[in-house]
């Protein structure tokens, strides 16, 4: 009996723990440009989670971030920019829940808005959002809660 | 010479010889009531065998009988007093309920987060709440949403965005 209770009690403790934890988590946003090349470069070291569903999903064998951003989160209520030269992605966090992050994505091509979308973004699932062609390869947006 | 009072004890035992037989039946007066008592002489005597064969206590067996008796007795009702004071939840009893209840609402709650699982498992991964592109951009644009649930990535897949000059990969 008195087992059981201390087992109640730590997972009530790892509970809040968490749940404290999940204010200061970071939100990694990437632009990343995927292509099929001869040698390609060695996956950044934010993608290599999910390396596997990139290429098995894009049929592409190199992904190079051109813009990022990594936004720590303490209210769910922040916004942020990443961006490249002539793309940016505008995230605007608005609010925080058990399961993740309720954001507002928009991607600019230089001011023009090409893309916008809610997503409730999870810590355990990333979301990747694939964008236009540009030349022989193709823009991604990655979010990734890290 | 026996007198009548032998003979009516001999013959009573059985113990008569056959002439000595066939004179005393002739010599009583009414020889259905000396059979009649003789029954009753014989079953006297069976049940004074049975019962006195019996071995009768010595005087130490059953002072040690008595005691053992008397012993019985008393630690019988000390139980019975026992079991009257004692309440049926005792501890041990509490404790073994206890423990049961809580497997049992374990067992319970297993069931019902696995019941639960599938929709709660949406839940941790990412959703995608709406999409939109600008029509005027890309009029054709169409968008998709998938889940890959072995990597729990999730997808917006959009077909139709105007595509771009490679300069647009520039950092």
């Amino acid at each position: 009996m008195a087992r059981s209770l201390l087992l109640f009690v730590a997972f009530a403790l790892v509970l809040s723990t968490a749940t404290e934890l999940r204010g200061a988590e970071t939100v990694w946003s990437g632009l990343v440009i995927a292509e099929n090349v001869e040698q390609p470069q060695p996956i950044p070291l934010e993608l290599t989670r999910i390396e596997q569903p990139l290429k098995h999903l894009f049929g592409y064998n190199q992904f190079q971030v051109i813009g990022q951003s990594r936004k720590a989160l303490k209210t769910g209520q922040e916004d942020w920019l990443a961006t490249s030269k002539f793309f940016g992605l505008h995230v605007n966090a608005r609010g925080e829940s058990v399961a993740g992050y309720v954001l507002n994505l928009k991607l600019y091509k230089e001011k023009e808005l090409l893309l916008e979308t809610d997503a409730k973004l999870s810590r355990r699932s990333p979301l990747v959002i694939k964008g236009p062609q540009v030349g022989s390869g193709q823009l991604l947006l990655v979010l990734v809660v890290q | 010479m026996k007198t009548f009072e032998e003979k009516w004890t001999a013959w009573l035992d059985g113990r008569l010889s056959d002439t000595e037989l066939a004179e005393f039946e002739a010599s009583l007066p009414d020889k259905a009531a000396a059979e009649a008592e003789k029954a009753e002489a014989t079953k006297l005597s069976l049940l004074l065998k049975r019962e006195l064969g019996a071995q009768a206590l010595l005087n130490e067996e059953f002072f040690n009988h008595q005691i053992r008796e008397r012993i019985a007795r008393e630690s019988g009702e000390s139980r019975n007093r026992e079991a009257e004071v004692s309440p049926w939840w005792t501890i041990r009893r509490l404790l073994w309920t206890g423990t049961a209840s809580l497997a049992v609402f374990l067992v319970m709650a297993i069931f019902v987060m696995r019941d639960k699982n599938p929709a709660e498992q949406s839940q941790y991964l990412t959703q995608i709440l709406n999409a939109r592109v600008d029509p005027v951009v890309s009029p054709n644009a169409t968008i998709s949403m998938f889940e890959t649930k072995e990597d729990r990535v999730t997808v917006l897949w959009t077909e139709g965005l105007q595509s771009l000059p490679s300069d647009y990969a520039a950092k």
